[in-house]
C-alpha cells in the first residue's frame, strides 16, 4: 500500500503525492518512513528529504518543522521547502554569504534577530549540501 | 491607485487562503499531541495577575486607506490601565509615539508578508511575555470583513486559555468541510519524537506566530480594499466637480458669446 505525502508551509501546500517511501531529518536523526509504519508526530531539523517513488529518489529541502504519521499519510509541516531541481547554486552561496555577513555584524545585540539568521542559514546550507552531493 | 489597490487586495487574499491548509494540519497535530499533555504546565499556558497588558498595533505604512487607521487609533484610546505596545506599520508607529504611549518595539512587514518577517515579531512578544514586562497579548488590526467593511478587532492570545480553544482558533481560519478529514482508522499508540511535552514547547510558539501571521494578512487584505474603496470614492468625487465646473465654464463662455452677439447687432442697428 503506497504513502501519501503532503508537505504544507505557511504560504501554500507545496508537495502533495502518492510515494513509496520517504526519508525524514527528525531532530534525533533521520526517519524513514515505509507504509505501514507506527503513528508518530516528530519535530524535524531543516535538512533532505528523500523521497522514493517507483525506485527513483527524489530530494527535497526543508526548514524546520513537524512531521505527522498517522495511517498510511505523511503530512510535513514545514516553515519553507524546495525541490533540489529548483535550487539555484549561485543565488544559494550569495544567500549565505549575505546571512552569515549579517550575523557577524547582528553579534550577541539582538537574540530574536540572530536566531532568525540562523534558521535561515541552515536552511540555505542545507539546499547547497543536497545540491553538491547530487553531482 | 483604485486598480492598484485592487490587485494587491486580491493578492493577500489568495495568501491568507493559501495558508489556511497550514492552519489545518497544525491543528491536527496540536490536537493529535493533546490527550498527552493535559497536565503539562508551560509559562504560555499559565494565567497570571494583569498588571500591564502588551497590545501589538497592526496598522498600515501608508495613508489615503479611508478611516482605517483612526478606528484602530480609537480602540487604542479607549483602552485605559498600565499597557505597553508593539506596532506593525508607520501610521501606528506615529501615533504611539505622538501620543506618549509605551512604545516597545516597532516592526515594519512587506506588502507582501512572509512568514519569516512574523516570526521575528512573534518572539519578540514571548520574550517580552515570559520575562514579565507584559502580562498579556492581545492584538488589534483591522479584521477583513469583506471589500466594503472593516472592523476593527481585539483578539487576545496570550495567556492561551486551553489547548481546546487554540485548535477551535485555527480550525476557525479554514471552511468546515476542510477539517473533515476521511478519519483513518489507525488506533495504534502513537509515538512521539521528541517527547510530547517537548513537542508542545515547540509547537506553542508556532501557534502564535501563525496566528499572528494570519492578522497581518488580514490586515493588509483590509487595507487594500480600504484603499481600494477610498480612491474609489476620490475618483468619484473628482470626475463629478470636473462635470459641474465643465457645465459652469461653458455657460459662462456661452454668456460671453451672447453678450457680444448683442453688442454687435446693437452697434449695427444703430448706424
Amino acid at each position: 500500500m503506497p504513502l501519501h505525502l503532503e508537505i504544507v508551509t505557511p504560504e501554500d501546500r507545496v508537495y502533495d503525492n502518492t510515494i513509496d517511501s520517504v526519508v525524514l531529518p527528525a531532530a534525533t536523526g533521520e526517519m524513514g518512513i515505509l507504509p505501514g509504519h507506527i503513528p508518530v508526530v516528530a519535530q524535524l531539523e531543516a535538512g533532505e528529504l528523500q523521497v522514493t517513488t517507483n525506485g527513483k529518489t527524489e530530494l527535497l529541502v526543508v526548514g524546520r518543522g513537524f512531521a505527522r504519521v498517522e495511517g498510511d499519510a505523511v503530512s510535513v509541516l514545514a516553515e519553507s521547502a524546495i525541490n533540489e531541481e529548483q535550487i539555484d547554486e549561485k543565488a544559494v552561496e550569495e544567500a549565505i554569504a549575505r546571512a552569515e555577513k549579517a550575523l557577524t555584524e547582528a553579534g550577541d545585540s539582538d537574540p530574536a534577530e540572530v536566531e532568525r539568521l540562523e534558521g535561515l542559514l541552515r536552511f540555505t546550507a542545507a539546499q547547497l549540501i543536497v545540491k553538491r552531493r547530487k553531482r | 491607485m483604485e486598480l492598484v489597490a485592487a490587485s494587491k487586495m486580491k493578492r493577500a487574499q489568495q495568501t491568507a487562503l493559501a495558508g489556511r491548509h497550514y492552519a489545518v494540519l497544525l491543528a491536527e497535530i496540536l490536537a493529535s499531541i493533546a490527550p498527552r499533555v493535559e497536565n503539562v504546565s508551560h509559562p504560555l499556558l499559565k494565567k497570571r495577575p494583569v498588571k500591564t497588558r502588551g497590545i501589538l498595533l497592526i496598522t498600515t505604512d501608508k495613508g489615503l486607506c479611508g478611516p482605517l487607521n483612526s478606528n484602530l487609533f480609537r480602540v487604542i484610546t479607549e483602552i485605559e490601565g498600565e499597557a505597553k505596545f508593539v506596532s506593525i506599520g508607520r501610521k501606528g508607529t506615529q501615533f504611539l509615539s505622538r501620543s506618549g504611549r509605551d512604545l516597545l518595539a516597532d516592526f515594519s512587514i512587506d506588502d507582501q508578508v512572509t512568514f519569516r518577517e512574523v516570526r521575528l515579531v512573534a518572539e519578540f512578544m514571548i520574550e517580552q511575555y515570559l520575562a514579565g514586562n507584559i502580562d498579556t497579548l492581545e492584538v488589534v488590526f483591522p479584521r477583513f470583513v469583506n471589500t466594503l467593511v472593516q472592523e476593527s478587532a481585539t483578539v487576545s492570545l496570550l495567556p492561551i486559555p486551553d489547548l481546546k480553544t487554540m485548535i477551535e482558533s485555527l480550525r476557525s481560519h479554514s471552511k468546515p468541510e476542510e477539517n473533515e478529514r476521511p478519519a483513518t482508522n489507525d488506533d495504534r499508540e502513537m509515538l512521539f519524537d521528541p517527547d510530547a511535552p517537548s513537542l508542545l514547547k515547540a509547537l506553542l510558539p508556532l501557534y502564535l506566530n501563525r496566528e499572528i501571521y494570519q492578522f497581518a494578512l488580514n490586515s493588509k487584505a483590509s487595507e487594500h480594499s480600504a484603499r481600494m474603496v477610498a480612491m474609489k470614492a476620490a475618483n468619484d468625487n473628482a470626475s463629478n466637480l470636473l462635470d459641474d465646473l465643465t457645465l459652469e465654464y461653458n455657460k459662462a463662455r456661452q454668456a460671453a458669446i451672447t453678450q457680444e452677439i448683442l453688442e454687435l447687432a446693437s452697434a449695427g442697428s444703430s448706424t
